[in-house]
């Protein structure tokens, strides 16, 4: 349920939609929302400042709990 | 196609429609999306119409567009609460010139406004976003969660109301807590409307805050 909310929230932000994919990653750090999407749309995802990145996390620690991360994910491998 | 003919000076931009709908859209045309976009028809209309009524179309148009900024974020939202099996309506109205969407009618909506506000903002953020991404427009969409903003605002406007009055007696100033750019507006509002004082904004966020003076 919450990747599926956070795919969704960040669904609508991006110009590739269909690129957008979150997993929920347990350790023993606690639960991990990793978020990848189209290189083209990293910097939509963060925003200026990580001013989205930011709402993205807030949105997501509120509905899921504290000690929820969000993590956005290079996958330009730099 | 062929009607362009009866048309003689409209003819030259008949080539690509694409092109015409992007003209329309500029000139604040509301009937933008007609099909085979056609120029006689928006020249003949220009030509009767008074000049008002380009204005009532320009009005139209920013209704228009409110109208279909609220609808993209109130589908971008039920969405979410579908999708968070949360209860809650949506309610979409335009005031003021901004399309104002709330989520109402449930009792388990905290999570979606958060500490003093921070998830509703979050939120706003998100979908003003949203709503760009399909407009291509910029938008100052608000968003409010359970009656909060709403239930902000009347508290926000009694402690300004209190505090000009404070100010007005005593001669000093006073400092108001923190708030965001929401609720300085609140008070900046009642204090501007209050006669004998006057208004600041003072530090950076998450700190500035609201300082009245009095105006003399």
């Amino acid at each position: 349920m919450l990747e599926e909310a956070l795919e969704h929230l960040v669904r609508g932000i991006v110009d590739h939609p269909d690129d957008v994919q979150v997993d929920l990653v347990t350790n023993r750090r606690g639960r991990t929302l990793e978020v990848r999407v189209n290189p083209e749309d990293l910097g939509k995802v963060i925003g200026r400042a990580g001013r989205t990145a930011k709402a993205l996390r807030q949105v997501m620690t509120s509905v899921g709990g504290r000690g929820l991360r969000v993590d956005v994910v290079d996958t330009d491998g730099r | 196609m062929s009607e362009s003919t009866t048309a003689p000076g409209a003819v030259t931009s008949q080539d690509e429609p694409g092109s015409t709908l992007a003209a329309d859209a500029l000139e604040g045309e509301p009937e933008a999306g007609a099909p085979e976009g056609n120029p006689e028809s928006a020249a003949i209309v220009d030509d009767s119409e008074s000049s008002d009524s380009e204005g009532d179309a320009a009005a139209a148009t920013g209704e228009a567009l409110l109208i279909q900024e609220g609808e993209v974020a109130g589908d971008y939202l039920e969405q979410l609460l579908d999708i968070l099996d949360y209860d809650g309506d949506i309610d979409l109205d335009v005031e003021g010139g901004r399309a104002i969407v709330a989520i109402v009618g449930a009792d388990d909506l905290d999570p979606l406004v958060g500490s003093r506000g921070a998830t509703l903002d979050a939120l706003q953020e998100l979908t003003r976003l949203t709503v760009a991404q399909q407009t291509g427009v910029r938008t100052r969409l608000m968003l409010d969660v359970g009656g909060y903003r709403a239930g902000r605002r009347t508290e926000l406007s009694e402690l300004a109301a209190t505090s000009a009055a404070r100010v007005i007696d005593s001669g000093e100033t006073v400092r108001m807590n923190p708030m965001n750019a929401f609720e300085r507006k609140i008070v900046h509002d009642v204090v501007t409307a209050t006669d004998g004082v006057r208004s600041e904004s003072e530090g950076e966020d998450p700190a500035r805050r609201v300082v009245i003076l009095p105006d003399r």
